[in-house]
């Protein structure tokens, strides 16, 4: 029997055809995308790979494919991202691609528990061979035995995991670059999924959490082109991450003028000045908080008045204090360390002024 | 440009003592001054040398070139590994004779170049270093030598001996009639004159000689301490330096007086009042002042009265700062209260004026030969700035800045008229 | 090793490393000269030696080329005294006055100040960087500073004249993704930072000794420094 198509899914869940167009539209803006990239791959005709308007394009494709089999890893996490997934703010959309993943494996999720859901695992793995999406949250330890799941070690589970998988998403900043576990002095040895998989596709939707719809608007993007997005260098999705939360950040023009927040209740706080001299991270943190922002696109931290912690950035939880600035640097000497290194200067210039001073003396006896 | 210099005659390489005397002059305010500098250029614009010719040699910073080289190959670590590697100029005795004309033919070290730095480089003071370590080396232009050996001969370069003092001073006494006190033991003052004025003006010397009495001053001169030029001080070398300070302080101590009164001589005083209580231990209780400081004194507390406006009526006076007078010496707001009673209408300033002004380019150079084209090149700014005002009389407080403007106004066959300070004041002194 | 990554580097232990070696060869620059013996100065004062050097210190900020005592250089230098008074002030703006800078100065010293609105502080990076290149050009072509510009002194102007270029990139996030040019400004920093013990770039530690022997010297004659 043929696989049923995400379309013909939604048909039977009583969405209409306008309803289905009207969302494709709406996944494709959310992708960022204006014109149809000429993708080869997704298997289309000419005609609509080409350019053009895109939404006909993501209806075809969705008119035409099979949903994708997901497996969700859970290591290190709080689930956090999970969480997050579920509250996305436009449920028609979430619950489209929703529907059109299989989520065969997740640990919170799943209501099988034990040896039963670690069968159901494993035959998922079997059935969709090269074909199912892995998806990553959390951290991946390296040092001694923690968290391990059914007696296997997390490394373990997650290079099985990834043997059949036709691409990997490491959603929030765990998976992608160690996050919260890989703050120093990172004791499990956190590490992300880039660290150990070098023959698969991975994307990077870091985050803390991740965007939800960063990680549905990549997903939607894998499910119709079936292949990745473009990257940036860490591995990221240019469509939610090409721009600083600065960039696009409503407090900008505060910052522009020079009106800071001193502090989290003068006059500055009160008026909704840029909190870039309370440790803002929005210059260096790329992110679409300011675009898509979070909570049905009710608000993000900066506009609710806590300056961006660069929650989407490799190492954020060392780089720097958070309410430190943004341009202080990393490491600062103490007043020990900086003493100890005047005093070698100080030894040295004394040493080679007294070699110049016995040079002088001889200088005046030579005559 | 390129003059032969003279060997020290001892033959060995002149760098050697040279560079020792760079090492042993580098002290920490020396090393301050040479790390401050940012090699900006500024004080090229403020050397008249470099103005009247334009020659990037001229250029005050690069006139100390050597003492840098020195410091930085022989104080420093990077120097030093340069200078092993190859990467840096070490000092050869090509570069001593080629320093030795900019240092002796293209500065008189009148330390405008300071005024102008923008991080307050003494340069005048640091050149004078290198001359030093020149005098050391024994690379000094030979005519600059010659008067040397002269006055440490004879007591003055310009051959003022015993009895050619004692006749001078005889006739000016007889010709202005003024009453010169000869080697008066317990006087108060003891009055030093300098050779160019005993042999060229003459005029000055009895004019100071006038001044003095009006005044009441109990003063002297003393046969033993009768030259003020410091030839040795204008060379850079220390040890004929003291020599010849030594010969004025035993003067005075000789006499008992409780100050010396330098006249005109620039780098005289700066060597008796400046200088000489760093390079020896000079007698306790003798102050040694300048005869500009002393006139603006008598009449600040009107022991001399002199008539008011008594030059208003000879054209436009202007006042040439001298370097090591005024800018160098502080003498700046006497000679003006001077002049402010003496011409109130007539008295106008040159600009750039005060601390500010520009030397003559007397200031020794003008005992050097090879170094006419620049002298004259510097005079005629000089001249065009007292043009500018009008002037036809300029007047000041040096004797070697008047000399240099007499030659300087018969090189060029002008119509300006030179005078001293000392000499319009005993002019208009009311008796 | 990515962008981010060298950036952590740059603003981290190279900072760190950089900040080390610029004290201890401040330090040693400072002592060198300092223990290198000072003769006391025996001569009597017509005038006052620490009224003078005051005097002369207090002068040294004041470059408003129509002031009297200025009116005379800047007039014979124009271009020099114009060019190095902007750049120098610009440069003073952007590293006390910037946000951004005083925040590292606040994280390095404790406490902070008000700063300058940034485009204040941009033009006068402009300005500076402006300034830097006439100084550059003017350095090629002027005979005198032709003469006296060894290696170090070309060095001198490129080593500054980066972290200038690559601050402004990064504000303006122009050419390069922030963490590149963060990374490439922080670079030329802490390079800079290790060069100027090594350079004349020092020169703003010896410009107090400069100009208080200055100021002493012409104080001590009683005349104006």
């Amino acid at each position: 029997m043929a696989e049923e198509t995400i379309y013909q899914r939604l048909q039977a869940a009583g969405i209409s055809r306008r309803d289905f167009l009207k969302g494709c539209g709406g996944l494709a803006a959310l992708m960022g995308l204006q014109q149809a990239p000429p993708v080869a791959a997704s298997g289309l005709p000419a005609h609509l790979a080409r350019g053009g308007d895109p939404a006909p394009l993501i209806a075809r494709a969705l008119a035409t494919k099979a949903r994708v089999p997901v497996i969700w890893l859970e290591l290190q996490d709080c689930a956090g991202c999970s969480e997050a997934l579920t509250r996305s703010h436009s449920p028609t959309l979430v619950d489209l691609v929703l529907r059109e993943i299989t989520v065969e494996y997740h640990e919170t999720l799943s209501a099988a528990a034990g040896f039963q859901v670690e069968a159901a695992k494993q035959a998922a793995m079997k059935q969709y061979a090269g074909k199912y999406l892995l998806v990553v949250e959390g951290s991946i330890p390296t040092d001694g035995i923690y968290c391990t799941i059914g007696g296997h070690s997390a490394l373990e589970i997650l290079q099985e995991a990834a043997a059949g998988a036709a691409a990997i998403v490491a959603t929030g900043n765990c998976s992608a670059f160690g996050g919260l576990p890989k703050a120093r002095p990172n004791p499990t040895g956190a590490k992300g999924v880039l660290d150990f998989i070098e023959d698969k596709p991975v994307i990077n939707i870091p985050g803390c959490p991740a965007i939800p719809e960063a990680f549905t608007g990549t997903l939607a993007h894998f499910l119709i082109f079936g292949g990745l997005p473009e990257l940036d260098e860490l591995h990221r999705p240019k469509t939610f991450y090409g721009h600083t939360v600065h960039d696009r950040c409503l407090r900008r023009p505060f910052y522009e003028a020079g009106k800071f927040a001193n502090t989290f209740d003068d006059e500055g706080a009160r008026q909704g000045w840029c909190l870039y001299k309370l440790g803002c991270k929005g210059p260096t943190t790329y992110n679409a908080c300011a675009g898509i922002k979070w909570d049905a696109g009710l608000s993000f931290p900066i506009q609710s008045g806590h300056p961006c912690l660069g929650c989407s950035q490799p190492n954020f939880w060392d780089g720097g204090g958070f309410y430190q600035g943004q341009s202080a640097p990393l490491d600062r000497p103490g007043i020990g360390v900086a003493a100890a290194a005047a005093g070698i200067g100080l030894v040295a210039g004394a040493g080679i002024a007294m070699a110049n001073r016995a040079q002088k003396r001889a200088s005046d006896d030579g005559k | 440009m390129t003059t032969q210099a003279p060997t020290n005659g001892s033959g060995r390489s002149p760098t050697v003592p040279a560079l020792q005397t760079f090492v042993k002059e580098t002290g920490g305010w020396v090393a301050s001054q040479l790390e401050a500098c940012t090699r900006c250029g500024i004080c090229a614009e403020a050397c008249h040398f470099y103005q009247a010719t334009g020659n990037p040699e001229y250029a005050p910073v690069w006139k100390i070139e050597l003492l840098r080289r020195a410091y930085e190959q022989r104080f420093t670590i990077g120097g030093r590994l340069r200078l092993a590697a190859g990467l840096a100029k070490p000092i050869s005795d090509a570069d001593l004779a080629h320093w030795s004309t900019l240092v002796y033919e293209a500065c008189t070290m009148c330390n405008k170049c300071a005024i102008a730095c923008p991080m307050g480089i003494q340069i005048g003071p640091l050149i004078h270093e290198v001359r030093s370590a020149m005098s050391e080396a024994g690379v000094v232009p030979p005519e600059l030598m010659a008067a040397v050996n002269k006055q440490m001969a004879e007591g003055s370069p310009l051959g003022m001996t015993d009895s050619v003092w004692d006749s001078r001073l005889e006739w000016v006494a007889d010709e202005w009639e003024e009453e010169i006190p000869r080697d008066v033991q317990g006087a108060d003052t003891l009055v030093v004159f300098s050779s160019i004025e005993v042999m060229k003006f003459p005029g000055n010397v009895a004019a100071i000689a006038k001044i003095m009495n009006a005044a009441g001053e109990k003063w002297t001169v003393s046969s033993e301490a009768r030259e003020i030029v410091n030839f040795g001080f204008y060379e850079g070398n220390e040890h004929r330096t003291v020599e010849i300070l030594k010969r004025v302080f035993d003067g005075a101590v000789a006499l008992g007086v409780k100050r010396i009164v330098v006249t005109e001589c620039g780098h005289a005083y700066d060597a008796l009042r400046w200088t000489a209580a760093n390079l020896m231990d000079v007698p306790v209780g003798i102050e040694v002042t300048h005869i500009a400081g002393v006139l603006g004194d008598f009449v600040r507390q009107g022991r001399i009265k002199l008539k008011a406006g008594a030059f208003d009526n000879d054209g436009v006076i202007t006042f040439h700062d001298a370097c090591k007078i005024q800018r160098r010496g502080g003498h700046i707001n006497e000679p003006r209260e001077i002049l402010k009673i003496l011409a109130p209408n007539a008295f106008k300033e040159m600009s750039p004026n005060r601390e500010q002004a520009i030397c003559c380019c007397g200031g020794g150079v003008i005992a050097i030969k090879e170094a006419d084209p620049q002298r004259y090149a510097v005079f005629q700014m000089k001249v065009d700035q007292a043009r500018k005002v009008g002037a036809q009389t300029v007047t000041m407080t040096c004797s070697n800045c008047r000399l240099q403007f007499t030659d300087g106004v018969a090189h060029f066959g002008l119509d300006l008229k030179v005078t001293g300070l000392a000499q319009m004041v005993a002019d208009a002194l009311v008796e | 090793m990515n962008w981010t990554s060298f950036l952590e580097f740059t603003r981290g232990p190279l900072f760190y490393a950089a900040l080390l070696i610029f004290i201890a060869g401040m330090v040693y620059r400072l002592v060198r000269v300092i223990a290198l013996g000072w003769a006391r100065d025996r001569v009597k004062s017509r005038g006052s030696k620490l009224g003078g050097a005051v005097r002369s210190l207090l002068k040294g900020f004041l470059i408003w080329p129509f002031i009297p005592w200025v009116k005379n250089t800047f007039s014979r230098s124009p271009l020099i005294y114009v060019a190095g008074g902007l750049f120098h002030l610009g440069l003073f703006v952007v590293i006390f006055l910037g946000a951004a800078h005083m925040l590292v100065w606040k994280s390095l010293l404790g406490f902070g100040w008000p700063t300058l609105p940034l485009p204040i502080v941009d033009w006068l990076a402009v300005v500076a960087i402006a300034a830097m290149i006439v100084l550059f050009i003017n350095r090629l072509v002027h005979p005198v500073l032709k003469l006296i510009s060894g290696p170090a002194e070309w060095l001198n102007l490129v080593f500054v004249f980066l972290p200038m270029i690559s601050g402004y990139i990064l504000t303006h996030h122009l050419f390069f993704r922030y963490e590149t040019a963060y990374s490439l400004h922080m670079l030329a920093v802490d390079w800079l930072l290790i060069w100027i013990p090594l350079s004349r770039i020092s020169h703003f530690m010896f410009y107090f000794f400069a100009k208080a022997i200055h100021g002493a010297q012409f104080g001590k004659r009683a005349v104006a420094p």
